[in-house]
């Protein structure tokens, strides 16, 4: 572990920035139409649900990195091979949503410029910071939170101004009932963003005030739940739900239908910002969870060392998990929910939990 | 190899310690003696006074005055030591040979800082910074007389940081008037000073100081632990050592803050950070520093906060036009067209058909011709100082354009950059933002908005990642300390900013009541009563 302190209010930003990250630049939870709100806020209760496990993990092993927590609870072979997991499921998660970026990047703006120099230049931007500590990504996001909450104060006012909101295109609520929104909730937004909040078991030890943990991070979770389900009843409701649902990203169709005073139009500008800072926090989150986990498993004096490396495979990797776009639609909704996430998010923590809950009521008693 | 290399250094030891031998330590007993080794000393240099004095009752003891020409007060020199050396009657009756000295030392010389030295190192230093040195035949002591003086800068109005509204002095070259001005202003006896010489041969006399109990005693440490290592040569101005302390050497940013104000440094001091003078410069450090403070000058204190916010606000989006503004303009006209009004696009497209080189080429040349400008408008002699600016007016704007080498918006672009790098209020961190503007011109020539955000993104990373006096560059911002925001994009009312900054002070963080906010009394007794009686009369 490097020597960091964080405070209540750095893991609470890194946290909303984190959950934003890429969650409120694409069609999430489309599937329930002029529910998708609902879902995502349904979808938040049950991650608050999963962060609160992780949570008792903590408070089980405060100042420990998970990676050798993991080792404590299940022995040394077993606890080693999680880590390793881990390590392996941040890492490939972070090439995930840079690709991500890459493709809405190469989509919207740059459709000349091969994805590879794209990626290559956010992670050069990513690995920089990571490279610095925790500490330097933290303070950089209080400071990109501000700058990302007044842009989005200044859309939603431009939006409210230009009169695009139409109410009646989120009605009927619960159309064919509450069954397909549960549904989603628990094949998508469950985990998509709320569960990925895994990430920041690794970076809870830095802490230098372990109680406010648990309210910090769950009030986040809901900030960025009411964010998201905002976002996304607005993105709706401009566009209707055809054409939400048909946009690959509903946001920048959202903004790109601004239009005040004949002036303030076009503001695409707007939306790659957005969508940088997220996908910066959201990639330098994982990748700081991949590197200090690499670093405790291993006893890695120095964590930064790791930072080339990774960051080298995450931008390779990011380009080879898939040919395509829609291949890489496709494995994230039907492969990776199934196979990574819910073993990773749901499975493993709650049995880490049981055995640590063992464990630790042995030696009370 | 390696045995060859230590032999060689134990030698060099040698050659010091035989060269310590050779000059004497200590002063000898003989005034003849003790001359020639001054003169030895000094290499016989014409401006070494030396005047002998037949003092005593029957002028039977020799003595010598020393001085340096020029560096000292003259009339303190002649009014006060040679005059009442020589013509005070009362004491020469009791002057004997044993008593001589400490009669001098004590009883007949008029000034204040006296004392007495028998190391011949101290004895020189001292001669060498003003002092005056009395040397008497038969005693192995000399007295040292402060007499420090000679020609000096009257104070002036500042020329590098212009207020509106606040004092009209600045710093002078002499560190005594520096420090005397500050106190001045903080009139208490918490002010303290500590002063130390750096440079082994030029002895620079530089003093730290600060306000015992408002700034925070590590720092304090941290700073004298950091002056005292300094090993070099020659201090010839403070720059020398803001680049010997300072945190992070591979930035562009500065992590020191140097003015001439004294109310500036009197602000500083207040809010608990540690000041630097330096003798023979009138730029004096302050630290630790934060980024935003850069943005701040003394004027947002004196004026009222509404208008301080508003002026602070405009330099921090003049700080970012100065950073992005052609930036914006070379990414716009070359990836993203779509994102100006059509009519304004068309416009610059047909302004540019004519300039045959694409909108980096054209941008970097007009900021190259002016930087190009701006330095030779430093380094120009005044008389011609004007002439320059008209033909660079000339050539950068209307001829350039002309002669299809750049697109009037371009110039325009330029032009407002220019004036925007000015306005920023600390020279240091305008010249920060004209070196880092060329890398965001670079990126977004790459490749658009994409590499400006990127850029960005890094500049703020890399600005979280500085620290001055471990301090972080960017609080209380990030970390946000809410208590300490109210002056830093913003300057809350007077009655409000209640507390100093935390991080750089001592625990002592109160500076004023509560309940300061002015409130009229509700009946001023101030009414014109004879017109409402009038009224009344009338109806």
């Amino acid at each position: 572990m490097e020597k960091a302190k964080l405070s209540a209010y750095q893991l609470f930003v890194l946290v909303l920035l984190f959950e934003l990250g890429s969650a409120i630049l694409v069609p999430l939870a489309i599937d329930v139409k002029q529910d998708a709100w609902l879902a995502i806020l349904l979808g938040m209760a049950g991650g608050c649900f999963l962060f609160l496990i992780y949570l008792c993990l903590y408070y089980y092993y405060p100042n420990i990195p998970p990676a050798i927590y993991m080792q404590k609870i299940m022995g040394k072979a077993i606890g080693r091979a999680l880590a390793l997991l881990y390590i392996l499921y941040f890492t490939y998660l972070a090439s995930r949503v840079l690709r991500d970026f890459g493709e809405m990047l190469v989509t919207f703006a740059y459709p000349d410029t091969p994805m590879f120099i794209v990626n290559a230049l956010l992670m050069m931007a990513i690995v920089y910071t990571i490279s610095k500590g925790i500490e330097v990504l933290a303070r950089a996001g209080e400071l990109l939170f501000v700058l990302i909450y007044l842009l989005a104060i200044t859309g939603f006012i431009l939006i409210v101004v230009s009169g695009l909101i139409d109410i009646n295109n989120l009605k009927p609520m619960l159309e064919e009932g509450i069954s397909p929104v549960i549904k989603v909730v628990f094949t998508q937004t469950l985990y998509v963003p709320f569960g990925e909040a895994i990430a920041f078991t690794t970076i809870l030890p830095y802490l230098n005030n372990p109680k406010k943990a648990r309210v910090t991070a769950i009030s986040s979770l809901w900030l960025s739940g009411i964010n998201l389900a905002l976002a996304m009843a607005i993105n709706i409701s401009v566009l209707g739900v055809d054409l939400a649902s048909r946009s690959q990203f509903p946001l920048l169709s959202t903004i790109q239908s601004i239009q005040v005073a004949d002036f303030l139009e076009r503001l695409d500008v707007f939306f790659m910002l957005a969508l940088i800072i997220g996908g910066f926090c959201k990639i330098g989150v994982y990748l700081y969870a991949a590197v200090s986990g690499a670093a405790s498993l291993f006893n890695v004096k120095k964590p930064s060392k790791l930072v080339y490396p990774i960051g080298l495979v995450v931008l390779i990797v990011s380009l080879a998990i898939a040919s395509n776009f829609a291949e890489h639609l496709k494995e994230g909704l039907q492969v990776v929910t199934i196979l990574m996430h819910f073993p990773f998010q749901v499975i493993i923590p709650l049995l880490l939990l049981f055995i640590a809950f063992l464990k630790n009521r042995k030696k009370t008693g | 190899m390696p045995s060859f290399f230590k032999n060689r250094k134990e030698k060099k030891d040698d050659q010091d310690e035989k060269n310590s031998k050779k000059l004497p330590q200590f002063m000898g007993e003989t005034l003849a003696g003790n001359l020639e080794i001054i003169k030895q000393r000094t290499g016989n240099s014409t401006d070494v006074v030396i005047r002998i004095l037949n003092i005593g009752f029957q002028s039977e003891i020799k003595a010598a005055i020393v001085y340096v020409e020029g560096i000292v007060n003259d009339e303190s020199v002649n009014d006060f030591l040679i005059e009442s050396i020589t013509n005070n009657r009362a004491l020469k009756e009791r002057m004997t040979k044993q008593n001589v000295l400490e009669t001098i030392a004590e009883e007949t010389i008029a000034l204040g800082n006296v004392q007495t030295v028998n190391k011949w190192d101290e004895l020189l230093v001292s001669l060498m910074s003003g002092e005056t040195i009395i040397i008497i035949d038969g005693t192995n002591e000399a007295i040292i007389a402060g007499t420090k003086g000679g020609e000096k800068r009257s104070i002036l109005e500042p020329s590098t940081e212009l207020s509106v509204r606040g004092s009209r002095s600045s710093f002078t070259e002499s560190i005594r008037t520096n420090t005397a001005m500050v106190r001045r202003i903080i009139k208490n006896p918490n002010l303290w000073l500590e002063s130390i010489k750096i440079g082994k041969v030029t002895k620079t006399d530089v003093s730290i100081m600060y306000i015992k109990g408002i700034a925070n005693d590590e720092i304090i440490e941290e700073v004298r632990k950091r002056l005292t290592s300094i090993d070099i040569d020659s201090i010839l101005e403070s720059g020398y050592i803001e680049q010997l302390i300072e945190d992070q050497t591979m930035t562009t940013f500065p992590t020191l803050y140097h003015t001439e104000r004294p109310d500036m440094v009197a602000g500083n001091l207040l809010e608990g950070r540690v000041a630097i003078f330096v003798d023979g410069t009138p730029f004096v450090l302050l630290v630790p520093v934060v980024f935003i403070q850069f943005f701040q000058s003394v004027d947002d204190y004196y004026v009222r906060y509404d208008i301080a916010t508003a002026i602070r606000f405009l330099r921090i989006f003049v700080f970012f036009i100065s950073l992005i503004g052609p930036a914006s303009y070379v990414a716009i006209t070359t990836f993203h067209q779509e994102m100006i009004p059509t009519l304004l696009a068309i416009a610059i497209a047909a302004q540019r058909e004519a300039v045959p080189f694409p909108a980096l080429v054209e941008a970097l040349m007009m900021e190259v011709a002016l930087e190009i400008l701006r330095e030779a408008g430093i380094r120009m002699p005044r008389a011609i100082g004007s002439a320059v600016s008209i033909v660079g007016a000339l050539v950068i704007g209307q001829a350039a354009v002309q002669a299809s080498i750049v697109s009037p918006a371009m110039v325009i672009v330029v032009s407002i950059t220019a004036i925007a790098s000015f306005a920023t209020p600390s020279f240091a961190i305008a010249i920060s933002a004209r070196l880092v503007r060329f890398l965001f011109m670079l990126a977004a020539a790459t490749i658009g908005f994409y590499g400006i955000i990127l850029g960005f993104i890094m500049l703020i990373v890399h600005l979280c990642s500085l620290r001055s006096f471990g301090v972080p560059y960017m609080s209380p911002l990030a970390p946000l300390i809410p208590v300490n925001t109210g002056d830093t994009v913003v300057r809350v009312p007077w009655w409000t900013l209640r507390q100093r900054p935390r991080l750089i002070g001592n625990k002592n963080n109160v500076r004023e009541g509560k309940g300061q906010r002015p409130v009229p009394p509700e009946n001023r007794g101030m009414v014109n009563n004879m017109i409402e009686k009038g009224d009344r009369d009338d109806s």
